[in-house]
C-alpha cells in the first residue's frame, strides 16, 4: 500500500528511464552481458537475444499481487514497454499475496507477486495449473524494513536487535531506557512513552520484520514469524502508509515499514549482529545483506526460494533487515508464446538494467549478481 | 413476496401518479402489450432480487463451510496468519461480533439523538428556508464515500479526540469503557466510534424527518389548542406518532454501522478481543467487515474462507437486526401505521413508500437500499419543503 499520488511522476520518470534503458541496452549489450556471461556461456547466449528481442514482442501479461512490489512494477512495465510498444502488462496490486498467488493457481495470471514464497501444498497444487513441472519462485524485488521513529529533539538513533525487540515486545516502554541510552552515548533521550506502531493487516512487510526478530532474539521474539502482528503490543495501522503517517503525527512513536515507503520519515541505524557498527539503509547495505543472509533453498527444479538466515549478517556494509518479495510462475506454458512473453519481461526484471531502474524509480534495492544470473537460467528454461 | 406486485397494482394509480400504472388504470378494460411487458419487467426485478438474496446466501455458506468445519488447531493453513492461534472458528469469529455489535451500537448511542434533533429541527423549528438547505446538507453527508469518513477520522477526528480521552481517563476512568492506558495515537474505539456515529445520521434523520412531517396536522392543531407549548405539542402529537418510524430509522443506521468497513479499517487499532474499552491503543474490539478488509488481500484460500465465514455471521447480525426492526415496527403503534400506508396517501407523499417498501421488501437489503435512499436526498428535501409550503 503506497499512496497512488506518486504514481504519475513515478510513471514518468519511468518512462524517461525507459528511453534512457533503451539507449544502454543497444549501446551497453557488451557490458550488459558481463553480468550474466560468467556463470554459463549457454545461458549467456540464451538470454542476451531475449534483451535484444524486446520490440518484437506483443501480446497482453496479466498480474496481479504483493503490493510491495506495486511501484517497482509499474517502474518496470513502463520501462519495458517504451521498448516493447505491443507489450500490455497488467499488475493489480489490490489483491495482495494471498489473492496473487490464488489467482496464478486459477490460472488466470501469467505470473503472480508474492512477498512469500510458494509453500509446499502450494507447490503440489501449482501442478495441476502448470502441468507436472510445475511452478517456480523467481526473487525480483529487494528493499529493508526500515525502523522508522517520531521523538521531538531527537534526528539520530542507533537500535540494536534486542533493544528492536524488546521495544516492540513492549519490554522497553520509555525513551530514556537504560537500553536505549547505553547505544546512543551522547544524545539525550526524554523519558517520553513509547508508542509501537504496526500494521493491522496481513503484510509481507510484517513477515520479513518478525522473522528478523525471531531469528535475532528468540528469547526475546518468542513468536512465531508471519503476516499478522502476533502480540496486542502497540496501535494497529492499516497499510504502511497508515504506519508513516502515523508515527509521523504523534511523538515517542516508532514503527516499521518498506524503506521504499517511508518518504520523510527518519530511520534508526541498526546494529549489524553484536559488531558494535550502526548502518542506516541504503541500497548497497540491502544488497550486501541479501549477498551474505540469504541462500538459494530449491524446492525443485530451477525454483529460487530465498532461506535468509539474519544472523549470517555480519558485515558493516550490511543492512540487517532485507526484505525480499517473488515473482511466481510456471515453468511450462500452454501457450508457448506467452510463456515466452512472461519470460522475457521477468528476465528484463531481474537484468542489471531492470533492477537499476527498480532501484531509480521504486526506492528498491538491486539484487546480488549471483541471484541476478541464477533467476535469468531459471527464467531461460521456462517453456 | 411473491404477491408483492400485484399489492402494488391494487393501490398503484393513486399512489404514484405519473407511473405507468396510472395509465394501467384508466385502460383497466383492456390490457396493452406495453402493460404486460412492464408487469412483466416489474415481477422480473422483484423476482431477481429475491435470486440475488438467495446466491449470496447460498454462496456465503458453500464458502464457509471448509473453515467452519475445520480443526483449527491441526490444518496447517490455517496455522499462519489472521488465523493463528484459535482452537475453532467458533473462538475466531466470537470476538468479532462483539466488536461489531459494540462498534455499531457506541455509533447510535452517540448518533440517534443527534440525528433526531437535527430531523426535529427540520421538520418543526426551522424556518423553511434554512430547513431545506439543512436537509440538503445532512443528505449530502450519505454521499460521502466512506473511505473520504475513514480519512477524516486519520487527520482531524484522531488527533482532536485525544485530549478529550485523557481528560475521560483522569476522571472517569473507573469505569471500564474509559479505563487506561489511554492510547496516544487516538486509533481508538472511540474515534471509529465518532466517525460511524457521523455516517449513519442522514439515514436516521431523513426518515425521521419524513415521518415527522407526516405528522396529522389536526392533531398538532389540537394540541396547541389545548394550550401545549411547542415542545409539549411535539411530546403529546409528534413523538407518540413517529415513535415506530423512529425505532425503524434508528435501526436501519444500526444496520449501516454494522456493515461499516473502510472507515473502521483505516482508524481504529484493531485486537480480536472481548474488551468494553474504548480509549486505548491495544483493546479495541475488532469488526467483522473491517476484519475481512484487513486480511483477505494476504490469506490463503482456507484463511479466505473462515473470513468469509465470519461474512456469513454478519449476514445473520444484518438479518437478525432487520427482522427485529420488522418485530418492533409491527408491535410499537404499528398498526396505525400499516392501516395508514395501506390507505392511499397523498401522492407526493414519500414517507408512505419509503415505509411500505420497508415493510415489504427483502428485509436484508433494506438498510443499504435505505443508503441509497438517502444518496437521492434532494429529491426529498425538494419535497420535504413542498410539504413545509403546504402548512
Amino acid at each position: 500500500m503506497t499512496d497512488s499520488e506518486g504514481n504519475t511522476v513515478k510513471f514518468n520518470k519511468a518512462a524517461a528511464a525507459g528511453t534512457i534503458a533503451l539507449a544502454s541496452v543497444l549501446a551497453l549489450a557488451a557490458c550488459s552481458s558481463d553480468g550474466t556471461g560468467s556463470a554459463s556461456t549457454s545461458t549467456s547466449t540464451a538470454s542476451k537475444p531475449a534483451a535484444v528481442d524486446y520490440s518484437s514482442l506483443s501480446g497482453t501479461l496479466t498480474a496481479g499481487g504483493s503490493s510491495a512490489q506495486a511501484n517497482a512494477q509499474a517502474a518496470w512495465t513502463a520501462a519495458f514497454t517504451a521498448q516493447a510498444s505491443g507489450v500490455k502488462i497488467n499488475y493489480d496490486k489490490s489483491q495482495g499475496s494471498g489473492g496473487g498467488v490464488t489467482n496464478w493457481l486459477n490460472g488466470s495470471y501469467d505470473f503472480a507477486g508474492t512477498d512469500a514464497a510458494l509453500s509446499a501444498d502450494q507447490f503440489t497444487q501449482a501442478q495441476t495449473t502448470c502441468g507436472s513441472a510445475g511452478g517456480v519462485n523467481i526473487p525480483v524485488y529487494l528493499s529493508g524494513v526500515s525502523i522508522i521513529y517520531k521523538l521531538d529533539g531527537v534526528s539520530k538513533l542507533n537500535l540494536d536487535a534486542k533493544t528492536i525487540a524488546e521495544i516492540f515486545a513492549g519490554k522497553i516502554t520509555t525513551w530514556n531506557d537504560p537500553a536505549i541510552t547505553a547505544l546512543n552515548s551522547g544524545v539525550t533521550l526524554p523519558s517520553t512513552a513509547i508508542s509501537v506502531v504496526h500494521r493491522s493487516d496481513g503484510s509481507g512487510t510484517t513477515a520479513n520484520f518478525t522473522t528478523y526478530l525471531h531469528q535475532q532474539e528468540p528469547s526475546v521474539w518468542t513468536w512465531d514469524a508471519g503476516t499478522a502482528w502476533p502480540n496486542s503490543i502497540g496501535s494497529g495501522q492499516q497499510g504502511g502508509s497508515g504506519v508513516v503517517n502515523t508515527v509521523a503525527a504523534g511523538n515517542g512513536t516508532i514503527g516499521y515499514a518498506d524503506q521504499s515507503s517511508i518518504g520523510d520519515a527518519t530511520a534508526a541505524s541498526i546494529e549489524v549482529g553484536s559488531t558494535g557498527k550502526f548502518v542506516a539503509y541504503s541500497e548497497a547495505g540491502a544488497t550486501a545483506s541479501l549477498d551474505a543472509s540469504g541462500v538459494i533453498d530449491a524446492q525443485g527444479d530451477g525454483d529460487l526460494t530465498v532461506a535468509i538466515d539474519t544472523t549470517k549478517i555480519t558485515s558493516t556494509k550490511a543492512y540487517p533487515i532485507p526484505l525480499l518479495s517473488y515473482d511466481v510462475l510456471c515453468k511450462s506454458f500452454k501457450d508457448a508464446a506467452q510463456g515466452k512473453l512472461t519470460a522475457a519481461y521477468l528476465g528484463f526484471i531481474v537484468s542489471s538494467t531492470g533492477q537499476k531502474i527498480g532501484a531509480k524509480n521504486a526506492g528498491a534495492a538491486p539484487l546480488p549478481a549471483s541471484f541476478q544470473t541464477k533467476a535469468a537460467d531459471t527464467l531461460s528454461s521456462i517453456k | 413476496m411473491k404477491s408483492l406486485p400485484d399489492d402494488r397494482e391494487g393501490i398503484g394509480s393513486p399512489q404514484r401518479p405519473g407511473s405507468p400504472q396510472r395509465g394501467a388504470g384508466t385502460a383497466r378494460v383492456k390490457a396493452r402489450p406495453a402493460d404486460r411487458i412492464f408487469r412483466f419487467l416489474s415481477t422480473g426485478s422483484a423476482g431477481l432480487i429475491m435470486v440475488i438474496l438467495a446466491g449470496v446466501a447460498l454462496f456465503l455458506i458453500i464458502k464457509a463451510g471448509p473453515a467452519i468445519v475445520a480443526n483449527w488447531s491441526t490444518t496447517t493453513d490455517l496455522s499462519g496468519g489472521t488465523t493463528q492461534g484459535y482452537s475453532s472458528f467458533w473462538a475466531y469469529v466470537g470476538p468479532l461480533i462483539w466488536g461489531t455489535l459494540f462498534s455499531a451500537l457506541i455509533a447510535l448511542v452517540l448518533g440517534a439523538p443527534v440525528a433526531i434533533g437535527i430531523a426535529l429541527f427540520i421538520s418543526h423549528y426551522a424556518p423553511r428556508r434554512l430547513a431545506g438547505v439543512l436537509g440538503y446538507l445532512v443528505d449530502l453527508l450519505a454521499a460521502v464515500p466512506s473511505v473520504v469518513f475513514g480519512l477524516w477520522g486519520i487527520f482531524v477526528i484522531r488527533p482532536f479526540l485525544i485530549p478529550f480521552q485523557d481528560w475521560l481517563n483522569q476522571y472517569l476512568g473507573w469505569i471500564p469503557l474509559f479505563s487506561g492506558p489511554v492510547s496516544r495515537t487516538g486509533s481508538t474505539m472511540l474515534a471509529g466510534g465518532v466517525v460511524l456515529a457521523v455516517m449513519i445520521l442522514p439515514i436516521i434523520t431523513s426518515i425521521s424527518r419524513e415521518i415527522f412531517l407526516q405528522t396529522p396536522r389536526l392533531h398538532e392543531e389540537a394540541a396547541l389548542a389545548l394550550g401545549s407549548t411547542k415542545w409539549e405539542m411535539v411530546k403529546l402529537a409528534v413523538f407518540p406518532y413517529a415513535r415506530s418510524g423512529i425505532v425503524s430509522a434508528t435501526l436501519l443506521g444500526l444496520g449501516r454501522a454494522l456493515g461499516e468497513t473502510m472507515a473502521i479499517a483505516l482508524i481504529i487499532s484493531p485486537s480480536l478481543v472481548f474488551s468494553v474499552q474504548m480509549i486505548t491503543d491495544t483493546r479495541n474490539s475488532q469488526t467483522i467487515a473491517a476484519n475481512i478488509a484487513l486480511n483477505f488481500p494476504e490469506s490463503n484460500d482456507l484463511q479466505r474462507d473462515g473470513l468469509i465465514a465470519t461474512g456469513l455471521a454478519l449476514f445473520v447480525i444484518s438479518f437478525g437486526v432487520n427482522f427485529i426492526a420488522r418485530l418492533v415496527i409491527a408491535r410499537t403503534g404499528g398498526p396505525r401505521r400499516v392501516k395508514k400506508s395501506a390507505k392511499p396517501a397523498p401522492p407526493s407523499d414519500p414517507t408512505s413508500v419509503l415505509t411500505a417498501d420497508a415493510a415489504e421488501s427483502p428485509v436484508t437489503i433494506r438498510s443499504e437500499q435505505a443508503a441509497r435512499d438517502a444518496e437521492a436526498g434532494d429529491e426529498r428535501t425538494e419535497l420535504a419543503a413542498e410539504q413545509n409550503e403546504d402548512r
